[in-house]
């Protein structure tokens, strides 16, 4: 009686670990079941991926169509508005690149100083003679062009302002600020170049009587450009010879 | 002893029986073929949906810049009307 208890004690034991090993053997390899489950969800998905293909497909092939009746559209709106106009396509592309390449240029002389904007006065009113002539034509009657003009203009407008309003210096004392005509000449935001000086005494021969006298509060103008004139230079060719000849101090005030 | 032998017996081809047949209730070669074949396809359609995704909203974007464009085609006619006197 006690033997038959240690055995089926042990059978059971035996029977309990090959049931338990049977699930270890199953965790590599798949169940049917478990295959006919992940068949009937990937199927699924197929079927739904593939619906939404197809939709996708006539949804592109709808917006296609779209996209070219647009396309046919704006060629005719845009044919009827030059109609309207008395102007070619072509005269249309061409304004714009020509405001393209003035609104390039004018963005590069914003940039410069007063200073480097003087020596392209000339191209100033060049530009300022064209936006004009471009402001009288029809193609401004667009009023993506007329804006655009417009705003040129007044942008041609502002640098031509800057460049011919006089600029003038106040002359300080040699005690405070060493101004003489040298140093003023110096100054970055005067011509950055001491060399420059004879233009401020050629431009204030008025005032300046002697380059190595200016007093304190005079008004100087500061005349435009960074070379010195022909005149400018001989002025100061015989200020250098005097020097040589009765040697003194630097030109100061 | 006779009993007890037979009982052990009979419980160790019931426990081999059922070790055995879970063994062979898994899919043949063909079947995981044809299920990997299937995930193969699914990631496929994946990237085609993506893939078409991105074409449509690409186009969208089109038609709709397009539409813009028209639009202010239109308001320029309209104002180069008033701009003519017309």
């Amino acid at each position: 009686m006690k033997n038959n208890h240690v055995f089926s004690l042990i059978l059971f034991i035996v029977v309990a670990m090959l049931i338990n090993i049977t699930p270890i053997f199953a965790q590599e390899e798949m169940t049917k079941d478990q295959w006919q489950e992940q068949m009937t969800s990937y199927k699924a998905k197929q079927a739904d991926l593939q619906a939404q293909v197809t939709k996708l497909n006539a949804d592109i092939e709808g917006l296609k169509a779209q996209s070219s009746k647009l396309d046919a559209d704006l060629l005719a709106c845009e044919d009827a508005l030059y109609v309207m106009l008395g102007v070619t396509r072509a005269d249309v592309e061409a304004f714009d690149k020509e405001l393209t390449q003035m609104e390039t240029r004018v963005s590069e002389l914003q940039r410069m100083s007063d200073a480097e904007l003087i020596n392209y006065k000339d191209e100033l009113a060049q530009l300022d003679s064209r936006i004009k002539e471009m402001a009288q034509s029809k193609i401004c009657l667009i009023p993506r062009y007329g804006d655009r003009v417009k705003a040129l203009q007044d942008k041609i407008t502002a640098l031509m302002n800057s460049i011919q309003k006089e600029k003038t210096y106040t002359v300080g004392t040699w005690g405070k600020d060493r101004d003489c005509l040298w140093n003023i000449a110096k100054k970055k935001d005067i011509y950055a170049n001491a060399w420059m000086w004879p233009k401020i005494w050629q431009g204030n021969r008025d005032m300046i009587k002697d380059p190595d006298v200016i007093k304190p509060k005079w008004v100087l103008k500061i005349p435009e450009g960074n070379e010195l004139s022909k005149e400018e230079k001989s002025a100061a060719n015989r200020y250098y010879r005097n020097k040589a000849a009765a040697p003194a101090e630097a030109p100061k005030q | 002893m006779g009993k007890i032998s037979k009982t052990v017996v009979v419980a160790l081809f019931l426990a081999g029986g059922l070790l055995l047949s879970s063994c062979s209730n898994t899919p043949s070669d063909e079947e995981m073929k044809q299920l990997n074949d299937l995930k193969a396809e699914v990631s496929s359609l994946e990237k085609q949906v993506a893939e078409k995704q991105r074409e449509k909203a690409a186009l969208e974007k089109q038609v709709a810049e397009k539409n813009g464009k028209l639009q202010q085609c239109q308001s320029d006619q309209e104002a180069v009307k008033k701009g003519l006197g017309k």
